[in-house]
């Protein structure tokens, strides 16, 4: 066994902080260092939840889709979410996650922008089923982490 | 930095042609100000016979940086408000040649004994002035909402912009920043976005300077509790006062605990004192507007941010640490500000 990679970070951290920052005489320098610091505390929290994050949110994004693409009235739309919501990720390799979150975050905002143009009550409760989407994607993202 | 301090006082030198044995010591950058390199120093030089010195301050345009702004538009900026009931630096150069430091810069004062740090707003020995702070900051603002474009030279009158269309100009302004700087979709700014333009604020009162970036953090402040310099005008423009109250009051400059405006006065306090002095009126409708377009510009900001270090335009690690931490709080805000968090 080797160390995790958010272990490793976190001791980098540490090092860079305690270590190394102090040493440096430069002001600028040292607060970069800081900054960089602060960085891999980031990168470390996020690397182990990289892939699980993303797969979780296409698939709460995909339910999404299939539950509300048969009630918009938009045939082009309806059929795009449609097809999304049969949808498979292509991998597990962050950067082709990465496409596929592009592709169904895309089709949220078209979605949320057909859903507010539309009257009456069924549509407010798709739109605050978008609504709680947006607050569970924002969570997903949240760090401990905060510089200022 | 010896060969920059060498250069600069070959500059000074060539500015100042009364004074002889023109040297730059103590030159360092300081940290924060992404927009320009900014750098302090003491110049020292010989004139009339007698030993000179003074601190001054170099604004240095970088190679890319979170707001593209011509260093002159923030230049004019503190020229129009020196000397005035605004504080800021006394100007002193402007140079456009690249000659001398290699990108243009700007000189000014150097206001010492001060602090600007946001967390040092919280910590002795200005904690305890924080009453006093906010409410200068709050009337100095006012003062800057109150002031007259044409009188201070920023404007003509054809310059001045209909106080029906400030609200639109600058949201269509923003969001071009999103458009052109987005990594991906972004379906919070993009919701916020959309509520702005459906339901626009009421007309400008008044059409006066809006600072831009004025909140804690961007003015300097000393430990007998005074506001001595406001800073940072790359962003100023023509438009409705309320823009820099909204800016002042988003949550995000008193993250996490938020209870108090910029870590300095109650929300309702500022808007007061804000009022007060200004003379104008922020109804909950116009304040609400713009508290939510301070929240998309912000946004933009971050958003630009993170794709200057993705594209590999800038290695400042700051530019990538707003785009992983306060672009994620700053979605949160948004949607709190939207009545869509719980």
């Amino acid at each position: 066994m080797k160390p995790q990679v958010p272990r490793t970070l976190q001791g980098l951290a540490g090092t860079l902080l305690a270590e190394l920052a102090p040493r440096i005489a430069d002001d600028y320098a040292q607060k970069n260092a800081a900054v960089v610091a602060g960085l891999l505390l980031v990168a470390a929290e996020e690397w182990d939840r990289a892939a699980e994050r993303r797969v979780a949110e296409h698939a709460a994004l995909r339910r999404l889709f299939a539950e509300v693409a048969p009630r918009v009235e938009s045939a082009p739309l309806r059929e795009r979410m449609e097809e999304a919501a049969r949808g498979r990720d292509p991998g597990l390799r962050i950067s082709l996650l990465d496409q596929e979150n592009a592709r169904l975050r895309g089709l949220l905002i078209e979605l949320h922008e057909h859903l507010e143009g539309q009257p009456g009550d069924a549509a407010r409760a798709l739109e605050e089923r978008v609504w709680a989407e947006l607050r569970a994607e924002v969570e997903r993202r949240a760090i401990g982490f905060w510089p200022l | 930095m010896h060969e920059l301090a060498d250069r600069f006082a070959r500059y000074a030198a060539h500015r100042m042609p009364e004074a002889r044995e023109v040297r730059a010591s103590a030159l360092a950058r300081i940290h924060g100000g992404a927009s320009r390199e900014t750098f302090r120093l003491r110049l020292h030089w010989r004139e009339g016979g007698r030993e000179r010195e003074r601190g001054l301050i170099l604004r240095r345009d970088p190679p890319a940086s979170l707001i593209e702004t011509e260093r002159s538009h923030e230049f004019r900026a503190y020229q129009a408000f020196h000397p005035s009931d605004v504080p800021v630096p006394e100007p002193l150069w402007l140079e456009e040649d690249p000659r001398w430091l290699e990108r243009p810069f700007f000189v000014m004062e150097q206001v010492e004994r001060c602090e600007s740090a946001l967390r040092a707003l919280g910590e002795p020995p200005y904690a305890e002035h924080r009453e006093r702070l906010g409410r200068r900051k709050w009337e100095i603002l006012g003062a800057i909402a109150r002031s007259d474009p044409q009188q201070l030279g920023l404007a003509l009158e054809r310059d001045l912009p209909d106080p029906a269309a400030c609200w639109e100009r600058e949201l269509a302004r923003w969001e071009e920043v999103v458009d052109a700087d987005a990594l991906g979709p972004e379906p919070v700014v993009r919701a916020a976005i959309r509520w702005l333009r459906r339901q626009p604020p009421p007309p400008a009162e008044r059409v006066g300077v809006v600072h831009g970036d004025y909140r804690s953090g961007n003015f300097l402040f000393d430990a007998e509790g005074r506001i001595r310099a406001i800073l940072d005008w790359e962003m100023w423009h023509l438009g409705d006062p309320l823009e820099d109250l909204g800016w002042s009051l988003n949550p995000l400059w008193s993250w996490p605990d938020r209870k108090l405006a910029g870590r300095l006065l109650p929300r309702e306090e500022a808007i007061a004192v804000w009022e007060a002095a200004s003379g104008l009126r922020a109804t909950a409708e116009a304040i609400r507007w713009w508290e939510i377009f301070a929240i998309v510009k912000s946004l933009a900001i971050w958003i630009s941010s993170a794709r200057e270090y993705a594209d590999g335009r800038s290695g400042d690690p700051t530019l990538a640490l707003v785009g992983w931490v306060i672009k994620g709080v700053q979605d949160r805000i948004a949607l709190e500000a939207l009545g869509r968090w719980r």
